[in-house]
């Protein structure tokens, strides 16, 4: 559904993405973890657009997508819920989940009724957006917020969606609940692109993940056999004598 | 070195002559008030362009000051008898007071809220000129006899030679200051507020410093102009008049001495190129097919010209404006719908608008009945064709030109002094050197920093780690003084360290880096170190306009060099700062932070995105600076980086600290194992 | 009587402030979504009030010269938005502040040889007819600029409101690059920005023109007075121009009686100039973190 081959991105003079691929099946949880610095939310971006890629090629449901504007992909299936979340604080939890699903909806009028039935399967997924749907989204928690981005991201039935650090500056109590739903959706069959710097958590509802360090994917594989792997440790922490 | 000398100064006596020549062989009244009214505009458009070209900002006020020495002048010699020295120092002097008092609270703006900061009192001005009829004449008018000079009175001829003498003066004068460390403050006052203010230089009152001065040249044009016309109307002073001065700036070229004299040239010859018919078509024209040479050129390059103002090279969130041919990056196929689209589209703007511009002008050149009627719209497109398609100005693209012609070399660079000279070892002692007692920065619910007690040794480097989001920056933040404390005590050297200030923590002998690069980017490297030397260095105002500091600025030179040496950027010393490579950018802001010869050097994040070879490039850097007495605090993603340096390594998560210890403690603690990688499933 | 007179000048002076409200409301629809605002909108005002004479002169009735008056208004602001702001912005440049400012210099003599540099007088159907309302005389046209005002305002936020599209429009305002990601283009909205901007401050010429006379001094007077209140209120503070809006045209009012008609400009002034000294945000903006 999503292949990325060989990507390089940047911000000005800094190339950070130094030959980046990676794939994504669909119906399948990827995770790509790191450090922070390697690049992993470089890459989200560039898959998105909100970065202009420098080499590479993207593709998207067999569309070659790197170089479009961001509402551009997004028009094309692709769903970001991005670094900090990013709600639209002034608007209500309602009006941020209705513009999740612009890219499908009527402009002026009648895009409620259309939007009825996403609406009542987004609030229950997340039973708490529910009773503040009419709450401006500003003053949400930030594990509320968490539910309230991916919930967004849902909105549009993406091909896929691509979750950049859900767990970052939430308690701990709070990431057990973020990750309880992302299993949810994977059991719904969703096509995933998840990036996270806790590892453990991560690789725990992949199917498949990836490794980055500076630039690059240094190991990639089997979840299960990437938690044993001494390698994963080192990327986070520098050589370990044992 | 001594053929750049006679070149530039050969070009500047050049032009002198003629202008004192022009006048003695041609007997033409007509001219000699042009050539009078040019050099008084001359002087003004060189005060504008401080603010406009240094400070990169849009001063809307320069023809209020215009005014108000004029008025100030009239008014001392209708009042007050006073003499025309006495006059025009008066001009000056209000000239500075007002723009003393309107840079207060302009001060701590940027962008659109100076300019509508300036444009207020502009309008201010312009009412209190009508109304205040007792003092001005009001729209009457008010007449103006030229006092004496030293007892003799001024003919036309005198009055020129009096303009020009004070022309040459000014010129002098200002050719000092903008190529000392008064205009490399100000250039970096426009790259960089936040870089500058951590140098240990104060932002506000160089702006101050700069609008002053610039006010005081507007004052005394204000006055030269009073005794010129011997008349004054207060609907003279106007808005209207304010666009044509912005006009000649721009035009003239920005940040250039010759580029506001060209500038007067063009405002004053204007109206009378209007008059006449032949002239203006013959004008336009040629405008025309420069603008579409221009655009054809730039089309079929794909080159985008910058065009800024001010600049960003740190924002992070967008492509970058300054991308060169995209088909050379490897890999990279290119499809029409591709990433060149975006940078066409930009592109066929800035290189058809102008053509468009012009185009329009000679259209009306050949349509209209009375090119003078229309002369607002005049310069409204020719300012238009300029800032899109030439925006450095008809004095910035001919230097550029002229330097390749003539093969002008660039200005000498000073010697480079040994290092032990510029940064002395220090004695280290091995006592606290910076202390935190429980420290918190709370941005209303989240604790970003949540009771950091630390201590960091002097002579030590002390490494600062943590996963995303856990305070290191933003405890850096708060030490460096980018904000305040929600509470808690900071100690340098057992004594409290001021809060919430870059300036007055970087003048205590701390200093920084950033994480996100905050250079100065038109500067060149050497330039980027020479700024930060201003507070070593110090030369006043009065000795810096006289030329008489060149020792002081020799000496900050080669202390510069020898830090770019350390770094290894003495070869590229010349580069503007936004065409280094990465690498060399990171290690640029290093060897700036060290100019102070700071006791506390914190830096953030400096490997980041940095490759391999630059990274031990930077471990060796690091290692001198370590060697030379000087304490570090260093936040780190790279884990050999913190392992090969750190003496003492602090982890950070949540705000609060959870381990500290030598490097191979802190890794092998299963606290912080967890915090990077996070915890095992609650369910297992 | 002294009181009435007093009442009076206020009421009249907070009705006129309500137009300064309008514009400055323009400018916070473009704010909003892209930092920027059109620093000719003075000559915009004009020269849209121009062009509603010229469509009355053509003998084309007044209720249907409205309509046509506000698209060409919205017109107007989106070629300023292409012309002057889309390079400066996509460059991350402020050069958009000078090239919005040379535009309305465009406007400006286009509009002086078009119609030529005298005030003229604007017909409107509405009576100028004092009335008596609570003991105060007020003008069916004076009312008609609160209606107007009220009107235009409430309709853009009932759009920003109710329908997808403006709701897509606060969702630029608060995070740019958020909004792409749902499939919303901030150039698009920018554009729609500029021309609401565009038609609210051609519907402020319409408005005001039959009190001031359409002409050359229309432009300058208006603007300057919308900038004081868009930085005395804040550029994002909604409906806080309104109320800054009324307590400027009083003032500008009481100070053109008591102090000289020719003052009456310096209060709004001062009080921009202090505005940006002491809280740049505005009496009801929000204050911003520093990021590094």
């Amino acid at each position: 559904m999503l292949t990325v081959d060989n990507l390089y991105a940047g911000y000005g003079a800094s190339e950070v993405l130094l030959g980046v691929s990676l794939k994504v099946k669909q119906g399948d949880v990827v995770a790509l973890i790191g450090p922070n610095g390697a690049g992993k939310s470089t890459t989200m971006r560039a898959i998105s657009g909100l970065i202009k890629p420098t080499g590479g090629e993207i593709t998207l449901d067999g569309r070659a997508v790197q170089g479009m504007d961001a509402s551009q992909i997004a028009m094309l299936g692709l769903s970001h819920s991005p670094e900090g979340r990013k709600v639209f604080g002034p608007l209500s939890v309602e009006d941020n989940l209705l513009l999740g699903a612009y890219s499908r909806l009527p402009k002026f009028f009648g895009f409620r009724r259309e939007s009825a039935e996403d609406l009542e399967r987004i609030f229950d997924l997340f039973p708490r957006l529910k009773e503040r749907r009419l709450q401006s989204s500003g003053t949400l928690s930030g594990g509320e917020q968490q539910m309230l981005a991916i919930g967004r991201a849902l909105m549009a039935n993406p091909k896929v969606m691509l979750l950049d650090e859900p767990s970052m500056g939430l308690a701990p109590v709070i990431v057990e609940e973020v990750f309880a739903t992302i299993r949810r959706l994977k059991g719904d069959g969703i096509t995933l692109l998840l990036v996270e710097q806790m590892a453990r958590r991560a690789l725990e509802v992949a199917d498949y993940g990836y490794v980055m360090e500076r630039g690059k994917i240094v190991v990639e594989g089997n979840p299960a056999e990437l938690q044993k792997d001494e390698r994963v440790l080192a990327a986070y922490l520098g050589d370990v004598a044992a | 070195m001594l053929k750049r000398l006679i070149l530039i100064l050969g070009a500047e006596a050049l032009l002198l002559l003629a202008l004192a020549a022009i006048p003695m062989s041609v007997n033409n009244s007509f001219l000699l008030g042009l050539l009078t009214l040019l050099t008084i505009y001359a002087i003004l458009l060189i005060g504008l362009d401080i603010t406009v070209g240094y400070l990169g900002q849009v001063n809307l006020a320069q023809a209020a000051f215009l005014g108000l020495g004029a008025y100030t002048a009239a008014l001392a010699v209708t009042r007050f008898g006073c003499s025309m020295p006495t006059a025009l120092i008066a001009a000056t002097a209000v000239g500075c007071l007002f723009g003393g008092a309107l840079s207060f609270p302009a001060l701590r703006l940027e962008g659109p809220q100076f300019a509508l900061s300036t444009l207020s009192f502009m309008a201010l001005t312009t009412t209190v000129l009508n109304e205040w009829e007792s003092l001005t004449g009001g729209a009457q008018g008010l007449q103006v006899p030229r006092p004496p000079l030293f007892g003799a009175m001024l003919g036309p001829k005198g009055f020129y030679w009096l303009c020009l003498a004070l022309l040459v003066f000014v010129w002098i004068a200002m050719r000092n200051l903008l190529s000392s460390q008064w205009g490399r403050a100000f250039e970096a006052l426009r790259d960089s507020p936040i870089a500058t203010d951590a140098m240990g230089i104060g932002t506000l009152r160089n702006k101050a410093a700069a609008f002053t001065l610039g006010s005081g040249l507007g004052g005394l044009a204000g006055g030269l102009y009073a005794f010129n016309f011997q008349y004054l109307q207060p609907q003279v002073f106007v808005y209207d008049l304010m666009v044509i001065l912005l006009l000649g700036v721009v035009l003239g070229g920005r940040k250039s001495l010759w580029g506001a004299f060209v500038g007067a040239a063009i405002v004053v010859l204007l109206p009378n190129l209007l008059s006449n018919r032949l002239l203006f078509q013959i004008f336009s024209g040629v405008g025309f097919l420069l603008a579409l040479t221009a655009g054809v050129r730039g089309l079929s390059r794909k080159t985008t010209r910058p065009f800024h103002t001010r600049l960003q090279s740190k924002d992070l969130s967008s492509p970058s404006a300054s991308i060169g041919d995209p088909a050379l990056k490897p890999g990279f196929p290119i499809t029409p719908s591709g990433m060149t689209n975006n940078l066409l589209i930009a592109n066929w703007f800035q290189a058809v608008a102008p053509v468009v511009a012009m185009g329009m002008l000679v259209a009306g050149g050949i349509f209209t009945t009375n090119t003078e009627d229309w002369r607002k719209a005049i310069f409204a497109l020719m300012l238009f064709a300029v800032m899109v398609g030439l925006p450095e100005g008809l004095m910035g693209f001919a230097s550029g030109f002229l330097t390749r012609l003539f093969h002008i070399p660039p200005p000498e660079l000073p010697e480079a002094v040994p290092l032990d000279s510029v940064l002395a070892k220090k004695e280290t002692t091995g006592r606290p050197l910076l202390e935190l007692v429980d420290l918190k920065q709370y941005f209303g619910g989240v604790k970003a920093v949540d009771g950091v007690t630390l201590t960091v040794r002097s002579g030590s480097i002390h490494g600062l780690i943590g996963p995303n989001g856990s305070g290191k920056s933003t405890l850096v933040n708060v030490i460096s003084g980018l904000y305040t404390p929600t509470s808690g005590e900071i100690m340098l050297n057992g004594k409290p360290l001021p809060k919430g200030s870059l300036f007055k923590v970087a003048v205590r002998g701390v200093s920084r880096t950033f994480q996100n690069l905050q250079l100065f980017s038109e500067l060149s490297a050497l330039d980027n170190v020479m700024v930060a030397m201003k507070g070593i260095y110090r030369s006043t105002l009065p000795l810096v306009l006289l030329g008489l500091t060149r020792g002081n600025e020799r000496r900050a030179g080669g202390d510069s060099l020898a830090l770019l040496e350390m770094v290894g950027l003495k070869d590229e010393c010349r580069t503007p700062a936004k065409d280094l490579p990465y690498g060399a950018q990171r290690f640029l802001e290093i060897a700036r932070a060290l100019a102070r010869r700071p006791d506390l050097l914190i830096l953030d994040e400096p490997a980041a995105g940095l490759a391999q070879p630059d990274v031990n490039r930077l471990l060796e850097i690091i290692r001198q600076v370590h060697n030379r007495g000087i304490t570090i605090i260093l936040i780190e993603h790279h884990m050999d980086v913190v392992s090969e340096l750190c003496d003492r390594v602090t982890v950070l998560d949540y705000g609060k600290i959870i381990a500290e210890g030598k490097p191979d403690e802190v890794k092998r603690h299963p606290r912080v194992i967890e915090a990077y990688l996070g915890g095992a499933n609650a369910d297992s | 009587m002294h009181e009435s007179v007093v009442a009076q000048m206020v009421v009249s002076g907070a009705l006129m402030g309500l137009v300064y409200a309008l514009i400055a409301y323009g400018f916070q629809l473009t704010y909003s979504t892209s930092k920027s605002i059109n620093f000719g909108q003075g000559e915009l005002v004009m020269v849209s009030a121009f062009i509603c004479l010229s469509i009355l002169n053509f003998g084309i009735p007044y209720w249907l010269m409205v309509p046509l008056g506000l698209l060409c208004g919205s017109l107007l602001g989106l070629f300023v938005e292409r012309a002057g702001v889309r390079l400066a912005l996509e460059q991350k440049s402020e050069g958009w502040i000078l090239l919005t400012i040379i535009i309305g210099l465009l406007f400006f003599s286009a509009s002086e040889n078009i119609w030529g540099r005298d005030d003229r007088p604007f017909p409107t159907p509405i009576s100028s007819e004092a009335i008596q309302l609570f003991g105060i005389s007020v003008t069916p046209v004076e009312i008609s600029i609160a209606a107007g005002v009220f009107l235009i305002m409430g309709m853009i936020e009932l759009f920003k409101r109710k329908t997808l599209l403006g709701k897509a429009f606060e969702a630029v305002s608060a995070d740019r690059d958020a909004a792409e990601l749902m499939g919303i283009s901030a150039t698009r909205t920018v554009m729609l920005s500029y021309s609401l901007s565009g038609m609210v401050a051609a519907l402020a010429g319409i408005l005001v023109a039959p009190i001031t006379t359409v002409g050359p001094t229309m432009a300058s007077a208006l603007v300057l007075k919308a900038f004081s209140v868009a930085v005395v209120a804040g550029l994002d503070s909604g409906f806080g121009v309104v109320l800054i809006g009324l307590f400027l045209g009083a003032l500008e009012s009481l100070t053109s009686y008591y102090v000289g008609s020719g003052w009456r400009e310096a209060p709004g002034l001062i009080l921009l100039i202090l505005a940006l000294a002491v809280r740049p945000t505005g009496v009801f903006g929000k204050a911003q973190i520093r990021k590094v």
